[in-house]
């Protein structure tokens, strides 16, 4: 442990506490097992089930995102890794979005 | 070169430039699973050719190994608090949980695998099979680079005495563990929930 003294660097990820970590895997845990539930019981029609079980996915992709990842935008790191993030995200609605709407469209087509 | 004069070579760049970076590849590999997600939603439509998956899938199967990854994924973090804690045994044991929950985890998951196969659905008997061991697998390879990382980690916390060092490299390793149970979730939707409906 040479330079102890040292202040902590983060790399903007912010600050690791056992509170954030709990808050994550219990809301985690719950997220991940009522889109299971819904599934196995069949609870709900087809359509609200898939809204249900995306909906469940985007908001544990949250908590994980801020649990877990510690994205955050306290420093100019943080801001950076964001500004990717976000960039990343569009890519991903290009690619997935796009390539599905393609295909979607030529398979109505070839009908 | 020596170890410090080269680390003092590289001061400049800074330790968070090497971390951004390792974020930009972080974002560049959501791009590929992207692009296998696309794919696989493509052809696995449903009554597409070929056996069903839907005929094979354990939900209560998925769910356990979804437990392991998320278990593991707090194993990390509890790791990654002790760490700054410098409590350097406690995290060690932490990433050693990590290692055998992961381990798990990749476990059923080449089980699995073994069963679909025996069962008749092997990568070859159609696309959107082939998509499918494409897309889960790519996962798992993941997953076990990440146990292997894991621990070459413990070793260098054991090696290393610079704790700004291996600070960066826990950091990087934590972006790398949270991002595949991220992609997780999204495997378990589309692939196991919507499969199965």
């Amino acid at each position: 442990m040479s330079n102890i003294d040292a202040p902590e660097s983060d790399f903007g990820t912010g600050k690791k506490t056992f509170s954030v970590y709990l808050t994550g895997i219990v809301l985690c845990a719950l997220l991940t097992m009522m889109p299971f539930y819904i599934v196995m019981h069949s609870v709900l029609s087809r359509t609200n089930t898939l809204f249900a079980i995306y909906g469940f996915a985007i908001l544990q992709f949250f908590v994980q995102v801020i649990c877990f990842l510690r994205l955050n935008s306290k420093t100019e790191q943080g801001r950076t890794n964001i500004m990717a993030f976000i960039f990343t995200v569009i890519i991903l609605v290009v690619v997935v979005g796009g390539s599905l709407w393609i295909m979607w469209n030529l398979n109505s087509r070839m009908m | 070169m020596s170890q410090p004069a080269t680390l003092e070579a590289h001061h400049h760049d800074g330790p968070g430039t090497d971390v951004f970076g390792f974020w930009i590849y972080i974002l560049t590999d959501c791009v590929l699973f992207g692009s296998l997600f696309a794919t696989f939603i493509v052809l696995n439509y449903p009554g597409a050719y070929g056996p069903q998956l839907k005929e094979f899938i354990q939900l209560p199967y998925v769910l356990t190994e979804t437990f392991l990854l998320l278990g593991s994924n707090f194993t990390f973090g509890l790791a990654m608090m002790t760490f700054y804690k410098r409590k350097m045994a406690w995290s060690k044991l932490f990433l050693l949980l990590t290692i055998i929950l992961g381990a798990g985890f990749v476990l059923m998951e080449i089980n699995e695998f073994y069963h679909f196969v025996h069962e008749g659905y092997s990568w070859q008997v159609s696309g959107a099979a082939s998509a499918f061991y494409g897309l889960v697998a790519t996962h798992g390879l993941h997953v076990s680079v990440g146990l292997l990382w894991i621990l070459v980690m413990i070793i260098q916390l054991s090696v290393t005495k610079n704790v700004r060092l291996n600070e960066k490299r826990m950091i990087m390793l934590g972006i790398f563990w949270n991002f595949l149970d991220i992609v997780w979730i999204f495997v378990f939707t589309t692939v196991y929930l919507q499969g199965a409906l």
